[in-house]
């Protein structure tokens, strides 16, 4: 049966379960937005800029473990993808971006609308292909689907010339083949387990640090029954959240920067860290040199490169762990640490997360929200003071429901990773969580969760600053404030613009209220929450700094002091 | 303790596909791996290439560079030769102006090292010469300063010589 390269994409795509393409279209993909009107159970999405449509599919891909897609013309499209590409690749979030290109004989030549998007991509795709003979096509569909969601996952970009979409091929999707080159790491060494659980026998101070990896191979059951039969508390980074609920007693929450004091103290007082699919970022380590230092260190992760790249364990263990974690349950000893738990709870009441009472703080809010869905929300942030007070108050509970850009850093992914997480999961409760700074960049978007109706609830936290980068210069460079202070538009106009409710909550009293208000709300909404303008994440950790160095709240020893809500 | 740097001999087997020589500099750029050459070709198998790589880096460095160009899918295999049973060479070709004395000393040197005169006239002369990158260097830095030149090195390329490994 003849095809041709447009009806390839779209049978491509339900082949592989794809029932949602965030898109926006442009003269050389024309062909495709053509068929796909022949394609109804495949849903395109209609974004406003195309950074969305690759935050959406990364939102659509971390809330649910599948592959999320995203398509965007040449030139300017495929360019304006690059940040939600990098974005995703930091975090390792399998994505298959398809983007048109010029004519395949007018490449090289600057045709009108043509960049050079495989290279371009190069640093910022597990892998990536320009397809210039149709015949290819069908594999490469395959291979972009299996490379992005397997072994460390990660966006694959197809990029795809104008005429490639009309030609015809009789050539059929191929099965998957395993690529002489792309090995995949699986069952680890048994040697390596038997030694993991030796170095875990005897251990006194042990803690399990629990990173992506654990989200992303869907182990988050395994790691706790470890947790259980080793009584061992575990720490988070800040992509590794849910894979413990929070109400878990042995759970310690986000360690490094902005972590819970307990986490990182915990870490800095361990004799034993078992890293669990963790990359050591610099934002969970601090000073390497000082990081865990009374520690043996045992690192578990699928992707070799990140053995001895910041730090070297005396343990390294490349696998799958899917197959690591029920390995090393088996041949663990169960153990009790009563002292040493015993000993973080009383760190954990020296050093809770504060909410200080007379005064309306973004920790207000999320405390708040927290305490109104149970932790059981999907969750999305953009980054910044907001991003690790939610990190630190919404008590999550399970996996794929913090939607974060944990490497890259991105602004303004908020918005569109909650629209994402919604259309994939319409009966979840999802909640944006933003700032003033990153909302502006992206909050074109609201005009499509208005058509779609999409019931994404909005958190906007406006201290008219951008209040990291203001926290960094109070504390570094001496409060010289430079290109800080920021002013929004007036809210209850944008949302009135396009037809969404608004709320605006000026008090701490009414943040119940208010989010009860938007709850009940069936549809996107838009709350705004007016808070202190100066208001500073601790605990800190200066960058670069040691972690034996905590900054902590200065509000922590004010007799107003309460704890939060864990 | 500073780790010490040697320079090491990397040879890679790729599949040839759009972009994969790009994507291996990249990685060393980006990485900020510093690369003294790289040489790439056709080998023994169609649609396949071969790369070799040299660096000068610790201990450390060597390994982070074999498990980051491995990872890319279209490396099937990459390994650090150094150490191993190896033939390394390089081709360079030199073009000399000067006075015939300087010429036919540079002559001379270039045959006594196995190389080739490939043109030899009044005032200039073309030269090839092969052999590992040291004996490379060796004679083109002792080339006389009188003599105007033109030299262009293709970089090493290396063989892992034992097949049982």
């Amino acid at each position: 049966m003849e095809r041709t390269g447009a009806q390839i994409v779209m049978a491509g795509l339900k082949r592989h379960g794809v029932k949602t393409l965030f898109g926006y279209p442009g003269g050389v993909v024309l062909p495709l937005y053509d068929e796909m009107l022949n394609w109804p159970e495949v849903e395109h999405i209609l974004v406003r800029h195309e950074q969305c449509a690759a935050h959406m599919a990364d939102g659509y891909a971390r809330s649910t473990g599948e592959v999320g897609v995203c398509l965007a013309t040449s030139g300017p499209g495929a360019t304006n993808l690059v940040t939600g590409i990098a974005t995703a690749m930091m975090d390792s979030i399998p994505l298959v971006c398809l983007t048109g290109n010029v004519n395949s004989w007018a490449i090289g030549k600057d045709a009108f609308q043509e960049t050079d998007i495989q290279g371009i991509s190069i640093p910022i795709t597990k892998h990536n292909y320009l397809v210039t003979d149709i015949d290819d096509l069908p594999g490469v569909l395959v291979e972009a689907f299996h490379l992005a969601n397997t072994g460390r996952k990660g966006p694959v970009l197809v990029d795809i010339p104008k005429d490639v979409f009309t030609a015809v091929t009789s050539v059929d999707f191929p099965e998957p083949e395993s690529r002489p080159g792309y090995k995949l790491a699986k069952e680890p060494k048994a040697e390596d387990i038997e030694r993991a659980a030796e170095m875990l026998a005897a251990s006194e101070k042990p803690i399990l640090l629990a990173g992506h990896g654990v989200v992303s191979s869907d182990t988050a059951e395994s790691l706790v029954a470890l947790a259980e039969k080793i009584d061992s508390p575990v720490v988070n980074t800040l992509l590794g959240l849910g894979s413990i609920p929070r109400s878990h007693p042995l759970a310690l929450g986000m360690a490094g920067m902005h972590g819970e004091a307990v986490g990182t103290i915990a870490i800095q007082e361990a004799d034993l860290v078992v890293s669990l699919g963790s990359r050591f970022d610099d934002r969970l380590t601090g000073d390497t040199k000082s990081f865990a230092e009374r520690a043996k260190v045992i690192h578990f992760d699928i992707d070799d490169t990140e053995h001895d790249k910041t730090i070297s364990p005396d343990l390294r263990i490349c696998c799958d762990l899917s197959f690591g974690l029920p390995a090393l349950i088996e041949a663990a000893a169960a153990k009790e640490h009563k002292a040493w738990n015993k000993h973080l709870q009383e760190v954990k009441e020296d050093f809770p997360l504060v909410v200080p009472e007379g005064r309306f703080m973004t920790r207000h809010v999320l405390d708040g929200l927290s305490q109104a869905t149970k932790g059981e929300a999907i969750v999305s942030t953009d980054v910044g003071q907001h991003q690790m007070w939610t990190a630190q108050f919404y008590g999550i509970e399970q996996t794929r429901s913090l939607l974060s850009s944990g490497g890259l850093g991105t602004m303004g992914c908020g918005l569109p990773y909650a629209m994402g997480a919604k259309f994939a999961c319409p009966d979840r409760e999802v909640w944006a969580v933003v700032g003033d700074g990153g909302f502006q960049m992206t909050f074109q978007e609201l005009a499509v969760a208005r058509d779609h109706k999409l019931g994404v609830k909005i958190c906007l936290c406006n201290n008219s600053y951008l209040g990291m980068v203001r926290q960094w210069q109070q504390l570094f460079f001496d409060k010289r404030y430079s290109a800080v202070a920021i002013t929004s538009p007036d809210y209850a106009k944008i949302a009135e613009a396009y037809s969404i409710p608004y709320l605006r909550c000026e008090t701490a009293a009414d943040v119940d209220k208010t989010l009860a208000e938007a709850r009940s709300i069936d549809g996107p909404v838009l709350c705004e929450f007016v808070v202190e303008a100066e208001e500073n994440v601790y605990p800190m950790v200066p960058a670069g700094g040691s972690n034996n160095s905590l900054m902590h709240d200065p509000d922590l020893k004010s007799k107003t002091a309460t704890g939060g809500s864990q | 303790m500073s780790p010490t740097t040697q320079t090491r001999t990397i040879t890679a087997l790729v599949e040839n596909e759009s972009g994969t020589l790009n994507r291996v500099v990249s990685l060393f750029r980006r990485r900020g791996f510093s690369l003294d050459s790289l040489n790439a070709g056709h080998c023994e198998q169609d649609g396949y290439s071969r790369i070799t790589f040299m660096i000068e880096a610790d201990d450390g460095t060597v390994t982070q560079v074999l498990r980051q160009v491995e990872r890319l899918v279209e490396v099937v295999e990459v390994e650090d030769v150094t150490h191993e049973p190896n033939v390394t060479r390089e081709l360079v070709l030199v073009h000399v102006f000067g006075s015939d004395i300087e010429l036919n000393r540079a002559g001379l040197e270039c045959i006594a090292k196995g190389g080739k005169i490939l043109v030899f006239e009044q005032g200039a002369a073309t030269m090839e010469l092969s052999g590992t990158p040291d004996q490379i260097e060796e004679f083109v830095t002792n080339l006389s300063p009188q003599l105007k030149r033109t030299v262009h090195r293709t970089g090493a390329i290396a063989l892992h010589t034992n097949p049982w490994r």
